[in-house]
């Protein structure tokens, strides 16, 4: 079998892990609770670059320079969550999407932070010497894949309780929400605060497998993509997500493979875009609930009550 | 005189200029049934929503059990005790009926995400308590077959039903209701007003705007009339519809 | 020393360039009720027709303006009828529409990218400069800034003058008076994001004119065009006039100071995007209000 295919496969269920973890913090955000976050790719960077420089300049351990990289993520997210919430949805977008952008253009120009548009290395999470490009792809599989699992367990956990109700009330209407004593403030802090940290941590494990980063990999197109995976997926609906998150990396991915196998009048790469945004707008006027659309909530007290209707329906 | 439930004190609130509610002044009595009527455009919805806390007054006082509240926001408001029940009802619909109940309640401990996530026991019984109790409410709304179905689905007098049912649900001390019979007919109208009063005997108050008059006097004990924002007349049910002011009122003069 | 004259002069050249691409965005918002992120590709098609005019059709400059003008304005219509209009009456929602003008965008400038390749290019068209007292001067800039003159006045009296003008008005500020009133709103909605788009990619064309030409040249100049349509108010085209030269200042003085203070001016855009920040964070609403007219 084809060694580069092989390598190249596993090159991109890496990147799926990597993009699922973001595209579920957005599906936190948007899916469940209604706030359009257009500024995700500056949360992505803050993690990928408080990684880099943090394994440049410092001899700690890598997964503490994770939970760094979430943590300042997550205090970047306060920071803007606080005057931004309150905002109408589309002013939220033009803002979180204007923040994503002085934060690039920042680390892009200074270049005592991380180097400018010169870029900054960063050495892999977990390395041995002689260690083959396959193992490599291997290695960081099981740690992109040991995070994803821990977070969507715990996205799981969240959604699926009580809280996760109140999040979405929240979504529903959340006037209402605060009539009947829900904080809506802390509850759409605490979701952007969470859903940066996990940003982070995509951030965080994409600049290690990369090994490199610059100010160029964070443009707003990547904002644009992980909010793709959420709508093709189906908002709401975590697995439904994961799969989005798949099904747009093999998409993006597809293309140039295709490309070494068909010859056709428009690149590969610029026609998979094409298709990409006219599907999306297809999806959005057919099938806006996404691929996998939103199941309600079931605890164990709901599933009690839908035990005892069945059984006093007959 | 015994301390009111409720005193909203020479409340005011404007919009650009126009003063929906101009230095009102009213009490609501423990364990009554108090009215707020009054023609379109006359500042109650106004006024209740200044109780609630969606609004700040721009004059005036509330003060409910004693505390000045008019500086709180709706969810502090609700944990003094107070639930306001909206005119047309702002349902959850894409959530189901027991889930729009469950939402009500006070005191969920899953509402906290620590809660939810980690110390699920602590929740999980609750719920079952809960979800009982929501049962129990919606059975005397008669909503109970509809029990798992999204709010969306319901007709428009179920939706008012359930609006109240959730406000109940949410264990107050006063009630804000505004409308509750508006837009059902009139026999169902007649029969909320009914569990209203079930409600008040088990020892909860009600401040209730509404329009149909014919059955509100029945159940009131006590009347406010508002016009363009102030009280114009106030008293029992009988001795106001006796009062030449609040047909002047309604009629115009 | 600094030259003050060339600073102003400076700023009415960035204020007439985003007074031109942001007329469009401001009034198509206010009409449609969102942010259509698309306009970015509005404006890099304009810069593309400019190139294919001059560089490979090899025409007089000035058809370019007018390739750019017809097909970005076609654009604009294909999008609203074929793309929102049809979104919006499947039922798509606000970030719905969003989304969808993100994805447009791909689409745009994807094709695009795949027609006239994706590298930076130039229309390799030397502007001869020449000095005015203090100033240093091309004739480029002064079509540009007497452009938005002109643009300023013929908006202007279509608000105020025309049937159409205070239609869109009237739409903007109270939709059930302006239906019950008898106003095509279809056919003055369409007519408003063919011309806004219009104006767009001749934005662009002038933008590719100063700078250089790439499939992602909207988005360079896309946040600066927001910053100045919420600045403004949306949906007010006054504003957007005021809104434009005031950014356009602050960006050129911006520079002056960024240069004292030894900072990089790669920040220029920074003092937009800190404008748009604080706008949406303090007053929201813009300056429109201040305006009593749209």
């Amino acid at each position: 079998m084809n060694l580069g295919l092989v390598v190249y496969s596993l090159d991109i269920i890496v990147f799926i892990g990597i993009f699922a973890i973001v595209a579920l913090s957005l599906n936190l955000e948007y899916g469940f609770t209604g706030l359009g976050n257009f500024g995700k790719v500056a949360f992505f960077l803050a993690g990928a670059y408080t990684y880099a420089i943090l394994m440049e300049r410092t001899g700690i351990p890598f997964y503490l320079a994770l939970i760094i990289a979430m943590l300042v993520s997550a205090g970047i997210g306060f920071l803007v969550s606080l005057p931004a919430l309150r905002l109408r949805e589309d002013y939220l977008a033009i803002v979180t999407l204007a923040i994503g952008e002085v934060l690039r253009l920042v680390v892009k120009t200074e270049d005592s932070i991380a180097h400018g548009v010169w870029g900054i290395t960063v050495p892999p999470a977990i390395h041995w010497s002689g260690m083959s490009v396959l193992e490599m792809r291997m290695v960081n599989i099981g740690l992109v894949y040991f995070c994803l699992i821990l977070c969507f367990i715990f996205f799981q956990l969240m959604t699926g309780s009580p809280y996760g109700r109140v999040l979405r009330a929240v979504r529903e209407d959340e006037v209402a929400a605060e009539a009947l004593g829900k904080n809506r403030v802390k509850y759409k802090a605490q979701v952007f605060m969470l859903g940066s940290a996990l940003a982070g941590l995509g951030g965080g494990l994409y600049a290690q497998y990369m090994q490199y980063i610059n100010p160029y990999m964070f443009l707003p197109m990547v904002t644009f993509t992980v909010w793709i995976m959420v709508i093709v997926g189906g908002p709401a609906n975590n697995w439904g997500v994961l799969l989005g998150a798949a099904l747009v990396i093999l998409f993006e991915r597809g293309a140039r493979i295709i490309k070494d196998y068909l010859i056709l009048p428009i690149d590969p790469i610029n026609l998979q875009y094409i298709l990409f945004g006219v599907l999306v707008i297809f999806l959005l006027a057919y099938r806006p609930q996404g691929l996998i659309k939103e199941r309600q909530l079931e605890t164990k007290a709901i599933e009690g009550v839908q035990k005892w209707k069945n059984r006093s329906s007959e | 005189m015994e301390e009111s439930l409720l005193r909203v004190k020479e409340v005011g609130k404007h919009f650009g200029g126009l003063w929906a509610v101009n230095r009102a002044s009213l009490d609501v009595a423990r364990g009554s049934i108090t009215a707020l009527v009054g023609p379109n455009g006359s500042g109650k919805t106004t006024l209740f929503n200044v109780v609630f806390g969606l609004h700040k007054p721009d004059e005036g006082c509330v003060y409910f059990n004693g505390e000045r509240i008019d500086h709180l926001a709706p969810h502090q408001v609700y944990a003094k005790g107070i639930v306001h029940a909206f005119q047309i009802p702002r349902l959850f619909y894409r959530l189901t009926v027991l889930d729009n109940m469950l939402l009500a309640a006070r005191g969920h401990k899953g509402d906290g995400l620590l809660n939810s996530v980690v110390f699920r026991q602590g929740w999980q019984a609750q719920e079952r308590e809960l979800a009982d109790k929501a049962l129990e409410l919606l059975n005397l709304l008669e909503l109970d077959r509809l029990t798992l179905s999204p709010a969306g689905e319901l007709s428009g007098g179920q939706r008012k039903l359930l609006e109240i049912g959730r406000a109940l649900m949410a264990a107050p001390v006063l009630l804000l209701l505004d409308e509750p019979a508006a837009g059902v007919n009139p026999n169902l109208g007649r029969k909320i007003f009914e569990k209203i009063e079930l409600f008040r005997q088990r020892g909860l108050s009600f401040f209730i705007i509404e329009h149909r008059l014919e059955i509100l006097f029945d159940f009131a004990d006590w009347v406010y009339v508002m016009d363009r924002g102030k009280i114009a007349v106030e008293g029992k049910p009988e001795e106001v519809a006796k009062d030449s002011t609040f047909y002047k009122v309604y009629l115009g003069d | 020393m600094v030259n003050w004259a060339q600073v102003l002069f400076n700023s009415a050249i960035t204020g007439s360039l985003y007074l031109l691409g942001a007329v469009g965005l401001t009034l198509t918002y206010g009409l449609s009720g969102f942010p259509n992120f698309a306009y970015a590709e509005f404006m890099t098609l304009g810069a593309y027709m400019g190139y294919f005019v001059t560089r490979q059709l090899g025409f007089d400059v000035y058809f370019a303006f007018i390739a750019a003008f017809l097909a970005s304005g076609i654009l604009g219509a294909l999008a609203y009828r074929g793309v929102f209009r049809f979104l919006a009456n499947r039922g798509a929602n606000k970030i719905h529409l969003m989304v969808g003008s993100i994805a447009l965008g791909f689409v745009i400038r994807y094709i695009i990218g795949d027609i006239w390749g994706w590298p930076t290019s130039t229309f390799g068209i030397r502007w001869s400069g020449f000095d005015i007292g203090p100033l240093r001067v091309t004739d480029l800039w002064l079509a540009l800034i007497f452009t938005a003159l002109v643009l300023a006045v013929i908006m202007h009296l279509l608000l105020t003058r025309t049937k159409t003008g205070k239609a869109i008005r009237g739409i903007s500020s109270n939709p059930e008076l302006a239906l019950a009133s008898g106003i095509n709103i279809e056919r003055v909605t369409l007519l408003t994001w063919a011309g806004g788009a219009a104006l767009a990619g001749v934005a662009g064309l002038f933008w590719g004119a100063i700078a250089s030409i790439s499939p992602l040249l909207g988005w360079a100049m896309i946040l600066p065009v927001f910053a100045v349509t919420i600045l403004g108010g949306i949906g007010s085209f006054y504003g957007v006039l005021a809104a434009a030269f005031i950014i356009g200042l602050a960006e050129n003085i911006g520079v002056v100071a960024l240069t004292q203070l030894g900072l990089s001016t790669e920040y220029r855009m920074a003092i937009a995007f800190i404008i748009l920040i604080a706008t949406l964070i303090l007053r929201p609403q813009g300056l429109a209000k201040a305006f009593r007219r749209t």
